[in-house]
């Protein structure tokens, strides 16, 4: 019996990917908790989309992914803040101008046959691939997200609480934003390399939703996230490795699946206690 | 260099360029809501969730248009649901569903139909291989939305002015709501056969932000979102010809130089007269 | 004269059982102005809202003998949106253009009148957002008249303007009123309730309705808002919120 559990994470291979995928989820989970509290699910996401030229330029030249990937979000993150603040645009359509734009320059890019990394494995990723050094970068992302999270923990309570008193206060609260989203790249940066571009933003947003969910205080609900990230990722590899499926997609999918569950959960809970949501069902969409 | 009208004479080129022309006019029309009312992402969400419904489609032999609506369909659904859950927000609920439809793709093209060549062209589009069923489901995805915008044009542009126009004016606002959900999934449906489910917004969301910087009027927004879809469309599927890389990348870094270039123009006009007013 | 607006009791809520306001007793006749004083959440959206049919639960009767219309504060139209004066006046005329008809000569015509009437007919071209707050206020009143209503719905129009853009907006409602329609407005300022035809003071239930010499007196005004008055320098009556929510 305990064969079955432990057999995924017999090999190198599956305990680098076990390594891979809890310091991953240390980090992604409460950093999920803000995203979500401060309503940035969408530049997670398009951070993630942006990586895309980078990390193809990168393994074109023979450079660190780690490093084309930066530059890439580098660039991208210009370009964003630059059409955002053209008030006619909006930040939500220039993100998606910049992303999009950028992702099919990363695509363009990848038909070039010197690539020597398949345009699919830049875009779904490969936890069991992952290296040592990946891991020790990994490790010190962890390090550093869990230290700024809590360095930046009142600044980011206060502005996702009562953004009015966050901003009479000063640049201090824009400033732990600021913060927050380096933080995410940071770990977008990482994140990517496990589960590809398209599906690193699923170990962010999932855990730190459910968690949201599922936990009234905040503190408690960072831990919960944290918790909840590493579920994912610790049973998307036992997925992929009993069912024989794609190891990004399957972590992917538990993340979701975990945020399904807590939804039903709080469902319950809510109908237990007489609650009974009231609004538009298409408010939500277009507002 | 080739006479760019050349490669015009193949057939599938002609096939191309026809399915541009058909998209030009959704471009423009929806592509004006879509920036008007902030509705990128929800846009590139709908484009990324029919991706599992395209994967399955061919297995199961029913036409990917069909599969993608009701892919769509699915997503819009679940997210109109998902959005009411307090304290998640339209945003996370978006990235959740998306990430969801994406993983049940990348799932069902891998591991269950063993087939992961045809990803990339679900992903990326295949305008250059379009083929008469294509060409007629984009077809009758425009007639659809020309009808629906001859219906709600004004209301669209009353309530996305004033969320309150029910009450200000009498409009049937939610009917209009609806029928907007409904024509860009029809939008993004079209759009994904001919530049994948990715790009979706190469075509119906890049050329109205360009658009948008200088127009001053909603009726001059579609003319210019149109008009550059289909300048956008042609060039970036001559390009896409001569170097043989997938047009819808090629519509989207074009559509994006293009912005970036009006964007800059507008940005160093926008100064002098800035500076005169301080 | 019969009154353009007559209540009878009304009240009505979000929720079945639950009424947001109730009692609701008055008549406004043509070429009345009426503010309608209270704190936040006291009920004054809620008791537009029942003025226009939109609530879901209503109790009482309450009889319109004009068209009513919703002027919104200027803060929730969109100032981005490419829509000059003149486009957002006539669209006070959609709801009666079938959509197979554009918007004719008669539209227009309707629409340009209304930005006369708010002293705005030299600025139709001017896009929405480039006009001042002032403006953009008397614009949207504008396509309220645009729809042919008599019975105006105003929410705070004073919020937020200066002096200047006040005055005007002032003028502009004295205007209507001379016109014969019944202006029913939202409003914090108590010292400008004073130059109004009538006031009625709500906060959940109706507290007193009447002319403003009778109805704004200290009791009144606590009742309404639940605090102490205090009178500050210059004579001026405000009112300090006290402890008791609502």
């Amino acid at each position: 019996m305990l064969d079955l559990l432990t057999d995924p994470f017999a090999g190198e291979i599956g305990q680098r990917a076990l390594a891979e995928v809890v310091l991953l989820g240390l980090a992604c989970g409460p950093l999920g908790v803000w995203v979500v509290l401060l309503r940035h699910a969408y530049a997670a996401e398009s951070i993630a989309h942006a990586t895309l030229p980078g990390l193809v330029v990168a393994s074109l030249v023979g450079a660190p992914l780690l490093l084309g990937a930066a530059a890439g979000l580098i660039i991208a993150a210009t370009v964003i803040a630059l059409a955002g603040r053209e008030q006619r645009i909006g930040a939500d359509t220039a993100v998606a101008v910049a992303v999009t734009t950028l992702f099919g320059a990363g695509v363009i890019l990848a038909q070039s046959p010197e690539v020597p990394a398949r345009l699919g494995e830049l875009l779904f990723g490969d936890p069991l691939s992952v290296t040592g050094p990946e891991i020790a970068v990994a490790g010190a992302l962890a390090f550093v997200v869990v230290v700024g999270l809590a360095c930046l923990h009142r600044p980011l309570a206060l502005a996702s609480f009562d953004p009015e008193a966050a901003r009479s206060l000063g640049a201090k609260g824009g400033r732990a934003e600021l913060a927050l989203l380096l933080l995410l790249a940071g770990s977008t940066l990482v994140a990517v390399g496990a589960l590809g571009n398209l599906l690193a933003v699923a170990l962010t947003v999932g855990p730190g939703a459910s968690a949201l969910l599922l936990a009234e205080r905040l503190r408690l609900s960072l831990i919960i996230a944290a918790a909840l990230a590493v579920a994912a990722g610790v049973a998307g590899l036992f997925v992929s490795y009993y069912l024989d499926v794609a190891a990004g997609a399957s972590i992917a999918l538990a993340a979701v699946g975990i945020f399904g569950v807590a939804a039903l959960i709080r469902h319950l809970r809510r109908r237990r206690h007489g609650l009974r949501p009231r609004q538009s069902v298409l408010r939500p969409l277009l507002r | 260099m080739i006479w760019p009208f050349e490669p015009f004479e193949l057939a599938f080129m002609q096939r191309a360029a026809l399915e541009i022309l058909l998209l030009a006019p959704l471009a423009g029309l929806i592509g004006a809501q879509i920036v008007l009312r902030r509705l990128a992402f929800f846009t590139h969400a709908v484009g990324t969730a029919t991706f599992p419904g395209l994967v399955v489609a061919g297995p199961a032999g029913i036409s990917p248009a069909l599969a993608a609506l009701a892919a769509g369909g699915v997503f819009a659904t679940a997210l109109a649901r998902l959005g009411r859950v307090r304290g998640l927000g339209r945003e996370a609920a978006t990235a959740l569903l998306l990430v969801a439809a994406l993983g049940i793709g990348i799932v069902l093209a891998s591991d269950v139909f063993g087939s992961g060549s045809g990803v990339d062209r679900l992903l990326f589009g295949s305008l250059l291989a379009i083929g008469g069923e294509e060409l007629q489901a984009t077809a009758i995805a425009l007639v659809v939305s020309l009808v629906a915008v001859a219906v709600w044009r004004r209301t669209w542009i009353a309530s996305g002015f004033d969320p309150g126009a029910q009450a200000a004016l009498g409009l049937r606002v939610r009917i209009a709501d609806w029928a907007l959900v409904a024509v860009i999934a029809i939008g993004v449906i079209a759009a994904v056969d001919a530049v994948g489910a990715l790009l979706v917004s190469a075509i119906l969301v890049i050329p109205a932000a360009t658009a948008r910087l200088f127009a001053r009027s909603v009726r001059s927004l579609e003319v210019g979102a149109g008009t550059l879809a289909l300048a956008e469309g042609f060039a970036g599927l001559l390009l896409a010809f001569e170097l043989d890389v997938p047009p819808g990348a090629a519509i989207a870094v074009l559509g994006g130089l293009g912005f970036a270039l009006c964007a800059t123009v507008v940005a160093l006009r926008g100064r002098p007269a800035g500076e005169a007013r301080a | 004269m019969s009154a353009l607006i007559s209540m009878h009791g009304l009240g009505g809520g979000y929720a079945p059982g639950t009424d947001a306001i109730s009692g609701v007793r008055a008549e406004v006749e043509a070429g009345q102005t009426v503010a309608i004083l209270g704190p936040n959440g006291g009920g004054k959206t809620t008791l537009f809202r029942a003025l226009l049919g939109e609530l879901d639960h209503r109790t009482g009767e309450v009889e319109l003998r004009a068209r009513v219309a919703y002027v919104p504060q200027t803060e929730r139209a969109r100032l981005d949106f490419p829509v000059t004066a003149l486009d957002v006046a006539a669209m006070g005329t959609y709801a009666e253009t079938p959509w197979y008809r554009r918007l004719g000569e008669p539209s227009l015509r309707r629409a340009r009148e209304a930005l006369g009437a708010v002293g705005l007919e030299n600025s139709e071209g001017v896009l929405f957002g480039e006009l001042s707050g002032g403006q953009r206020q008397r614009v949207l009143i504008a396509r309220a008249l645009a729809r042919d209503a008599r019975i105006l719905l105003l929410d705070e129009p004073f919020g937020g303007l200066d002096q200047t853009s006040a005055q005007s907006l002032h003028e502009v409602l004295l205007g209507l009123r001379e016109d014969g329609c019944a202006l029913l407005i939202a409003t914090h300022d108590i010292h400008d309730a004073r130059g109004f035809d009538r006031v009625l003071c709500l906060n959940r239930r109706q507290i007193a309705y009447g002319a403003p010499e009778t109805v704004l007196d200290a009791p009144t005004l606590e009742r309404t808002y639940g605090g102490e008055i205090i009178t500050l320098p210059g004579g001026e009556r405000a009112v300090v919120v006290g402890h008791h929510s609502h």
